[in-house]
């Protein structure tokens, strides 16, 4: 490959075009919640450069034609459901995880039961919910139908993350572990959970997000309280201000500061082994 | 005195009607160092880990000190196991993982300390002591390994290919360690290795298994000289095994290359039976074609096959002939330099090949 300049910029001129079109729409919503307000629309050009739609989420501008975003409880609705979401997806997908190191009756059955819940339509799972809690005349609501809406969703991504981290495991340390009188238990909690932390981090990683954006689902099984995505589609269909766009750079940042967490914590727990290897290296 | 450890009718079943072990006999005393060779997937690791616990059993029973395993969970056994991985816990330090067994049973920490220091002063870790598992070197790692299974004063250390992942020198160098340390403490060690050789030095009885049975259980040299079955002969030492019929109980066969005399090992054969003789390339005599064969039929009684010289290697002290018999049929000498009649003896000129018969053994034919 490095002998061959011609794929060589082939392939870096088709990853530049990848980055583009997966960033383009970004940077356009981004420039454009710098529109000014509150008389500036979701549109070029940008009469004049203002961080007026920002003050306004935040209820910094006096009162306009342009409602607020209703979205402060709607946030807190959402991150709730993520984080509930996350733990609950997490421990039931390392869990199962576990259970399929080993080989059980109908364990191929389970894996596809369990891997559907991320394979059906969004919206039929949705408005299935939806009728059931009808049927059985359980009240619909952000916390108790779309929360299981959602762990069942996201459960089958922790669940194949483990499985993967699983599959690299070096069963013989727990045997070790076990072979020195240490209960399963503690074995587990002492010897395996740390070696797996790294995968468990990415599976809670999948579990928030997934959950943070769902909206097909969420869509038919909520009540009248309505979560992030919700509450932002529902301004779409009266009219579209750029405080929509501001308020999305906000979420975008605050994903991207997740992700930095995620990362840090990743390195911390992989340097202190390098360092110690360098160190190694030098002696 | 009861045995420390007995393997009785022990069998392996996996589920889809595999059988990994059959019918396995063993006992083992106190302080003996017994290893279990064979090809791969013979059944030794999967004896090994049935008395580990981390193997179900099918049927039999394993008895440590005449009490019964069975139905123990690993970490109720009297026993720990050294890995061919190590599989030391990597996020902690090697002080921590030679503590880790003894907080789990309760050792307060003075305690603790005082016993780890012991076995990592025995050991040569102490200056390692802080370090965790990258950072250290794979001999390190292996006496980390070792010194962790010790320190909870197993009644028996389980090792599988405890050396397999180390480079020629340094084995050789732990297999001394390891054979001082097992001597020292008088701990019984099972041992399991496809390594003959590593066997061979270590150990004070052999298991040699094949196909989930065991083949024969002997002293090193009694394996290598006494083979009882065609797999060991073929499976320990460079020997040349011709088929023949036997013509007499006492150790007489006869082979397309005439009649030989051998020690018969298998008191299963009867005058008659198809058998083979075991020639060990370290006891066939060459003998310029120029020697008197009169004189050489009366030494060897009897023991002497003509051949042809293929290819001569002298290493050292040590002469490798590679030779044809009559029959075309290739047969190895590993002999001497210092042995008389070396001149004559180059590629493409014959050669007498005299073999003792007390040196020669014979074998039952192979099965069909």
């Amino acid at each position: 490959m490095e002998r061959q300049p011609f794929l060589r910029s082939l392939l870096g001129g088709w990853t530049g075009l990848f980055l583009i079109f997966l960033y383009s729409p970004m940077v356009v919503l981004a420039i454009l919640s710098f529109q000014s307000g509150p008389e500036g629309g979701p549109q070029f050009p940008i009469e004049h450069w203002s961080i007026y739609w920002y003050r306004q989420l935040f209820d910094l501008v006096p009162p306009s034609r342009v409602a607020p975003l209703p979205v402060g409880a709607a946030l807190f609705r959402s991150l709730t459901l993520a984080f509930s979401t996350m733990v609950v997806s997490t421990v039931l997908g390392t869990l199962t995880a576990q259970a399929f190191r080993r080989h059980f009756r109908g364990s191929g059955a389970v894996f596809y039961l369990v891997v559907l819940g991320m394979m059906v339509p969004g919206v039929l799972v949705g408005l299935g919910t939806a009728l059931t809690a009808n049927a059985l005349s359980i009240e619909r609501n952000w916390w108790s139908t779309v929360f299981l809406v959602h762990v069942v969703y996201t459960y089958p991504f922790a669940f194949l993350v483990m499985l993967a981290i699983f599959n690299r495991f070096d069963r013989s340390v727990e045997e070790a572990a076990w072979s020195l009188g240490v209960s399963p238990i503690q074995t587990f909690r002492r010897i395996t959970f740390p070696l797996i932390f790294p995968g468990v981090l990415s599976a809670m990683l999948f579990a928030f997000t997934l959950s943070y954006d769902e909206f097909p689902r969420t869509l038919f099984a909520s009540g009248g309280q309505l979560t992030l995505p919700l509450a932002i589609y529902g301004t779409f269909s009266v009219e579209i201000h750029p405080n929509v766009f501001a308020f999305g750079v906000l979420t975008t940042l605050f994903s991207f500061a997740l992700l930095a967490v995620y990362a840090t914590l990743m390195t911390l727990s992989s340097r202190r082994a390098r360092r110690l290897a360098v160190q190694e290296d030098i002696a | 005195m009861v045995a420390d450890l007995e393997l009785v009718a022990l069998r392996k079943t996996y589920p889809g009607g595999v059988s990994a072990v059959e019918d396995v006999e063993l006992v083992v005393e106190q302080g003996e160092f017994v290893s279990l060779v064979g090809p791969s997937g013979c059944g030794k690791t999967t004896t090994l880990r049935m008395i580990a616990g981390f193997e179900s059993i099918t049927a039999g029973e394993i008895l440590i000190r005449g009490q019964r395993i069975n139905d123990l969970p690993p970490e109720k056994r009297p026993t720990s196991t050294i890995f061919q991985n190590f599989a030391l816990f990597p996020h902690m330090t090697v002080r921590r993982n030679i503590e880790y067994g003894l907080a789990a049973r309760g050792i307060k920490s003075a305690e603790r300390r005082e016993r780890s220091n012991r076995i990592m002063e025995k050991l040569d870790l102490l200056t390692i002591a802080d370090r965790k598992e990258a950072g250290l070197s794979g001999g390190q790692r292996q006496r980390v390994a070792l010194a962790r299974g010790l320190v909870v004063e197993p009644r028996i250390l389980l090792l599988d290919e405890p050396l397999g992942a180390l480079d020629a020198n340094l084995r050789r160098s732990v297999q001394n360690e390891l054979k001082l340390l097992q001597r020292t403490l008088g701990i019984t060690f099972v041992f399991v290795t496809h390594a003959q050789s590593e066997a061979l030095i270590l150990s004070d009885r052999i298991v040699v298994m094949n196909r989930g049975r065991i083949e024969q259980v002997s002293r090193p040299a009694d394996l290598y000289t006494r083979p009882r079955t065609p797999f060991v002969a073929r499976f320990i030492g460079r020997n040349t095994l011709v088929m023949g019929r036997l013509k007499d109980a006492s150790g007489l066969i006869e082979t397309s290359y005439g009649p030989m005399r051998g020690v018969v090992a298998d008191s299963f054969l009867r005058a008659g039976d198809a058998a083979q003789i075991v020639l060990p390339a370290e006891a066939l005599e060459p003998h310029r074609e120029t020697s008197n064969e009169a004189a050489l039929q009366a030494q060897y009684q009897g023991n002497l096959l003509s051949a042809r010289i293929l290819a001569v290697e002298v290493v050292a002290h040590t002469r490798l002939i590679r030779a044809a018999l009559s029959d075309g049929r290739e047969i190895l000498l590993d002999g001497h330099t210092g042995h008389a009649g070396g001149e004559g003896l180059v590629a493409g000129s014959s050669l007498w090949i005299g073999l003792r018969p007390e040196e020669a053994t014979i074998v039952a034919a192979d099965k069909r």
